[in-house]
């Protein structure tokens, strides 16, 4: 049976992670951590302020091409901002916005369906409401609601962000407890008075690990889409201020005219959420493997 | 079975219930209707005379007591905008969608599942991480920058395909593709993950025992069982992620689709288009939701089974 | 498969233009309702010149007050204070009714004597010295008004009195004979008028056909149908015009026009439109009480720099809130609004300015090139040293106490000023009524001696007058008359006329032809 106190991930083993890698999640494993540094160190390596404008100088081309400005390697936007430091500012802000997001999500949700699975009744069927209620909206709609209500500040987007995906951690955490708490020995536990705070940290919390990993990695690039989405519709975070996502949504009017403006953003949502994609599988598939082989 | 049933339906009208109360207070908190409706430049006096012309001078609870017996008679109100029925403006809009998303899901079926199948056969091999890699693309491009660079390439550069509106079979290419997307990712990891389940459980190994050739076995075994967890992943997928996920696609290619008309109504704070569309799309996703668990659990007496 | 996808695009083409007189326009924006009387928005602007008539017409192809017999075939003072006109005979709606002076009344007094909310609104800014409309004979009516009116001709052309049938409105909902909210709310969705084209389809939002009505009065229309369909994304309105499946499309962007002239099937035409963008500023927001503050953040904002950048030098930068169409009323010599960053910064000191963030509020959509503009006015503020932020907003914060800064635009809904600045700022007018502009008695006086004034010196002084007080106390700034852009095939003969209000389609004889049909 299911050795429930097991850790499903091993601490320290990155070394034994990357031999058993294949190439692709090495690739994705080396763009991740790459994306992850440029974003770290943006501030020292992006070569202009990323909101100086200069309206003579705008929507030049990225070096080699006519008209390119020296010094700019990645063009101009439509205000003569540079495209490079607004990327790398914006791939900061970006990431900065998923992790937050994604975690206010996982504590949430989490929170919620530890509690669900645990106090069962009204409490559960109103938590479960609330997730049936949140599937059945269209997230957009939601969002565009909270955002004229609230205005759309960075603390808002936030919480927006936070509040995208929070139904899924806490159907997962719900389902899970649920399986758990009904083994045979958790129901023992139960009977003999174990108060249910306790049952949930020692049994529960061990065995859900992997599977929210894997949701709070879904979740990451779910949010960087969902981001650019609200920029696409004019309500994502306010300019001047670049995300990814922004700079894709409002560049768009000018991917005929001036695609480097939208290219080099796109590019990097794309290889964000396609590296965090495959290593969040990479994880499911060991957590499976190991499943299986019990 | 119909207890079940029974319990899904009160389900749904104590949801739908809750969505419509949370719409209508979320609506009113979110701005005015007033400058949208006359362009600007409203003076005070005037802004009364159409606050009472809309019927919002009532207290908020009285607005609210009448909506709700307006629902229940089948009365759903009259735009702000257009001054006609919205149950007429959101039916006009719920055609083009569904056509939209059939054509999608058909497309994401008919991609996705042989991908996910291969993907699990070929699972050591380059062709099934080749195959995973493209699902993790598909799924990490936004779909407007997909429908904006086919937009580019295939209409404004080689011309061969029309962008604006649903007018003929050749307008539902680039819309689909850009719908599809995500879907086709989705589902594909899903068939995969479902068939790796599958293959390795008994009765497989008993139909290959039996000598049955290699491609029967996987075909009517393992497809037919694995079906069941696609199936419903994939109720799921089309309620989430259609409902709310083609307000960009529509907007790009002039689709006269029901996202568009909801992001319109909320941004010119058309009240009662919103609410009405809301409650259109959420008893549409809670319909699907209810029929997928009811199809999961028809369809697999294991599951019915395991949950008793 | 290419040579099938390539067939079946050139049928697409086919089908929406191409084929003799007719014309497919994409166009940003689609009026959800059709109604000239209710409506002043530039969305609205668009649509009601090819399918109503008003008494006294216009040379549009001037920007002159030419004024030309339309319905009416003639006018008359008989006393200072009624108008007679004579209506032209023969002339039938749409719907096949013929127009007699019991039309002509009933749509003149739609406005001068409102029932209805919206035509309520809408007449009280620009139509409050209109008395009524009375019926003479089949076809004469009077018009009575008020006081002394020095704009007669001018507010008898506007959109708003347009005429449109008695008993087919009053027949659309309710009681027949009776003209109840209904009607008029119904014959928004089925608008029919005299001009040379009936709307025979009209999908709120999304689409209005024009065909051609035979029975019109005037000169045979020039094309058989137009079609106008939303396309709200520029990329794809440009790409629309590229697949031929539209033949005209609508607000191109300056930045976008370099693309079209390149391309040799295509062109554009444009005018700088007569409409300002200004930037208002909320005069009763504590940090912008002081007039010294204000002064300052407009004097601050390099207007020519900005039109050099994001209009390519073709929108036009006024020293004054004046447009040429005004005729004798244009006041160009007036410095009103000016660029000094040396003074702003010494009225910032005087002021005792403290570093408050001011917000620019603004739409991310709604204006071309109006969140540019916006970053770029913040970007010169910080350079006289004002800490900016910009807000963008869906929302139309103007009515909002909190409300700082934000673009706004006046534009001229008739030619003359008050037309634009008279009734966007008048005593009591939208301004004043969302409490962001003060006025007073004096400025009350002025203001009635530039609207009533029989003299059109005395006119143009008070109007000077009130420029004077505006830049020593400003609430507005209008920073340029934007320059707005259409782009067609090359086959299509169609410009913007200069005697028009901003945004229409016309597409009457003379001013539409097809090259390639």
């Amino acid at each position: 049976m299911v050795d429930v106190t097991q850790t499903p991930v091993e601490r320290g083993a990155i070394a034994t992670l990357w031999t058993e890698a294949n190439t692709i999640q090495k690739i994705a494993a080396l763009i991740g951590l790459a994306l992850v540094l440029l974003a770290v160190l943006a501030p020292l390596i992006a070569p202009f302020d990323p909101l100086k404008q200069s309206l003579i100088a705008r929507l030049r081309p990225p070096v080699g091409f006519e008209r390119h400005k020296p010094g700019f390697w990645l063009g101009t936007d439509e205000l003569g901002r540079d495209v490079l430091s607004r990327s790398l500012y914006g791939l900061r802000l970006t990431l900065m916005l998923a992790l937050l997001g994604a975690s206010i999500g996982l504590l949430l949700g989490g929170t919620l369906g530890l509690v669900a699975g645990l106090r069962r009744g009204w409490t559960e069927d109103a938590i479960m409401g609330a997730v049936d209620l949140q599937i059945a909206v269209p997230f957009t709609l939601i969002a565009l609601l909270i955002l004229s209500i609230f205005g759309s500040t960075l603390p808002v987007m936030v919480a927006v962000l936070g509040i995208a995906g929070w139904e899924q951690y806490a159907r997962i955490v719900r389902a899970e407890v649920r399986r758990i708490t009904e083994l045979p020995f958790i129901e023992a536990a139960r009977a003999s008075g174990g108060p249910p705070r306790y049952i949930a940290l020692t049994h529960v919390l061990p065995n859900i690990v992997s599977p929210l990993v894997v949701q709070f990695t879904l979740a990451l690039s779910n949010i960087v889409i969902l981001e650019s989405t609200l920029s696409f519709l004019g309500l994502g975070v306010q300019p001047p201020t670049a995300t990814l996502g922004s700079m894709v949504g409002y560049g768009r009017d000018y991917m005929p005219t001036a695609p480097w403006m939208v290219i080099v953003p796109a590019l990097m949502i794309i290889l964000l959420t396609f590296s965090v994609q495959i290593l969040g599988d990479w994880l499911r598939d060991r957590a499976d493997v190991r499943l299986r082989s019990r | 079975m119909i207890a079940y049933i029974l319990r899904t339906l009160i389900k749904m009208c104590v949801t739908l219930f809750v969505i419509i109360t949370l719409v209508f207070f979320a609506t009113r908190l979110s701005g005015s209707p007033m400058e949208t409706f006359l362009g600007e430049g409203l003076t005070a006096e005037d802004r009364e005379l159409m606050i009472a012309y809309f019927g919002l001078d009532q207290s908020i609870w009285q607005q609210y007591l009448g909506y709700l017996r307006g629902i229940v008679e089948g009365n759903y109100g009259l735009s702000f905008l257009e001054r006609r029925p919205v149950a007429d403006i959101v039916a006009e809009r719920v055609g083009p969608s569904l056509q939209l998303l059939a054509s999608s899901v058909l497309l994401t079926v008919a991609v996705a599942i042989p991908l996910g199948v291969l993907a699990a056969l070929y699972r050591e091999s380059w062709v099934g991480s080749a195959i995973m890699a493209l699902a993790f693309v598909g799924y990490a491009v936004p779909n407007f920058v997909i429908a904006t660079f086919m937009v580019l390439v295939f209409a404004f550069m080689w011309n061969l395909l029309p962008v604006v509106g649903n007018g003929s079979w050749a307008h539902f290419i680039m819309p689909t593709i850009a719908m599809s997307g995500v879907l086709i990712a989705a589902l594909t990891r899903f068939t995969r993950n479902a068939m790796l389940d599958v293959l390795g459980q008994d009765f497989m190994r008993t139909a290959r025992a039996k000598g049955l050739p290699e491609t029967v076995v996987i075909l009517k075994h393992g497809l037919r069982n694995a079906g069941v967890t696609v199936l419903s992943v994939l109720g799921l997928q089309i309620a989430g992620l259609a409902a709310a996920g083609n307000v960009v696609v529509e907007s790009i290619f002039s689709w006269p689709g029901i996202g568009e008309l909801l992001v319109q109504s909320a941004i010119t704070r058309d009240y009662p288009v919103l609410q009405f569309g809301v409650i259109a799309v959420s008893l549409a996703v809670v319909v699907i939701n209810a029929l997928t668990d009811i199809a999961y659990a028809v369809a697999d007496p294991r599951i019915r089974l395991a949950k008793a | 498969m290419k040579a099938l996808l390539t067939t079946t695009a050139a049928l697409a083409c086919l089908a929406t233009g191409a084929l003799a007189q007719q014309i497919t326009v994409g166009a940003a924006n689609v009026s959800s309702y059709l109604d000239p009387g209710r409506d002043h928005s530039n969305v609205g602007s668009q649509f009601y010149y090819n399918t109503f008539d008003t008494l006294i017409g216009k040379n549009h192809d001037s920007i002159e007050a030419d004024w030309q017999p339309a319905l009416a075939t003639e006018w008359t003072m008989i006393d200072p204070l009624t108008m007679e006109l004579k209506l032209r005979e023969g002339v039938t709606f749409q719907n096949g009714e013929d127009m007699t002076a019991d039309d002509v009344v009933f749509s003149l007094n739609r406005m001068y004597q409102a029932t209805f909310p919206p035509y309520q609104v809408r007449s009280k800014d620009r139509l409050a010295n209109f008395a009524e409309a009375i019926k003479v004979d089949d076809y004469t009516v009077q018009v009575k008004v008020e006081r002394e009116e020095p704009l007669w001709e001018t507010l008898l052309n506007l959109q708003q009195v347009m005429i449109i049938p008695e008993d087919y409105t009053k027949a659309l909902s309710g009681d027949p004979q009776v003209a109840e909210d209904g009607d008029f709310e119904a014959f928004s969705l089925a608008p029919v008028g005299t001009g040379p084209y009936a709307v025979s389809e009209f999908v709120p939002g999304e689409k209005v056909v024009y065909t051609r009505y035979d029975g019109f009065w005037g000169d045979k229309a020039p094309l058989e149908q137009a079609t106008v369909i939303r396309i709200p994304e520029t990329a794809s309105r440009i790409t629309a015009l590229k697949t031929g499946e539209a033949d005209i499309i609508t607000n191109v962007a300056p930045d976008q026009l370099g693309l079209i002239d390149a391309d040799a099937n295509l062109k554009t035409e444009g005018s700088a439109t007569a409409l300002f963008h200004v930037m208002i500023m909320n005069v009763n927001h504590p940090a912008l009480e002081d007039p010294r503050i204000r002064r300052a953040l407009s004097l601050a904002i390099d207007r020519d720099t900005l039109n050099e950048a994001l209009w390519y030098g073709k929108a036009i930068v006024p020293s004054t809130h004046t447009m040429a169409e005004m005729g004798a009323l244009h006041q160009p010599d007036l410095v009103t609004f000016e660029y000094d960053p040396a003074e702003a910064k010494r009225l910032l000191d005087a002021a005792g300015y403290d570093g408050t963030e001011i917000t620019f509020d603004t739409d991310p959509v709604y204006y071309t090139n109006g969140l540019l503009a916006a970053q770029a006015i913040v970007e010169m503020w910080s350079e006289v040293g004002v800490k900016g932020r910009v807000n963008t907003t869906s929302t139309w914060s103007g009515s909002s106490p909190d409300l700082m800064v934000r673009n706004w635009s006046n534009p001229m809904y008739f030619a003359d000023p008050f037309g634009s600045f008279g009734v966007m700022w008048a005593p009591n007018g939208p301004s004043e009524g969302e409490g962001r502009f003060n006025t007073d008695a004096e400025y009350a006086e002025i203001w009635d001696r530039f609207r009533f004034s029989s003299d059109v010196e005395a006119r143009k002084a008070a109007y000077a007058e009130l420029m004077e007080r505006i830049k020593d106390n400003p609430p507005v700034l209008p920073l340029y008359r934007p320059y707005e852009s259409w782009a067609m095939r090359k086959g299509v003969n169609w410009a913007p006329k200069p005697g028009h209000i901003p945004y229409v389609l016309d597409f009457r004889a003379g001013s539409i032809s097809l090259a390639d049909s």
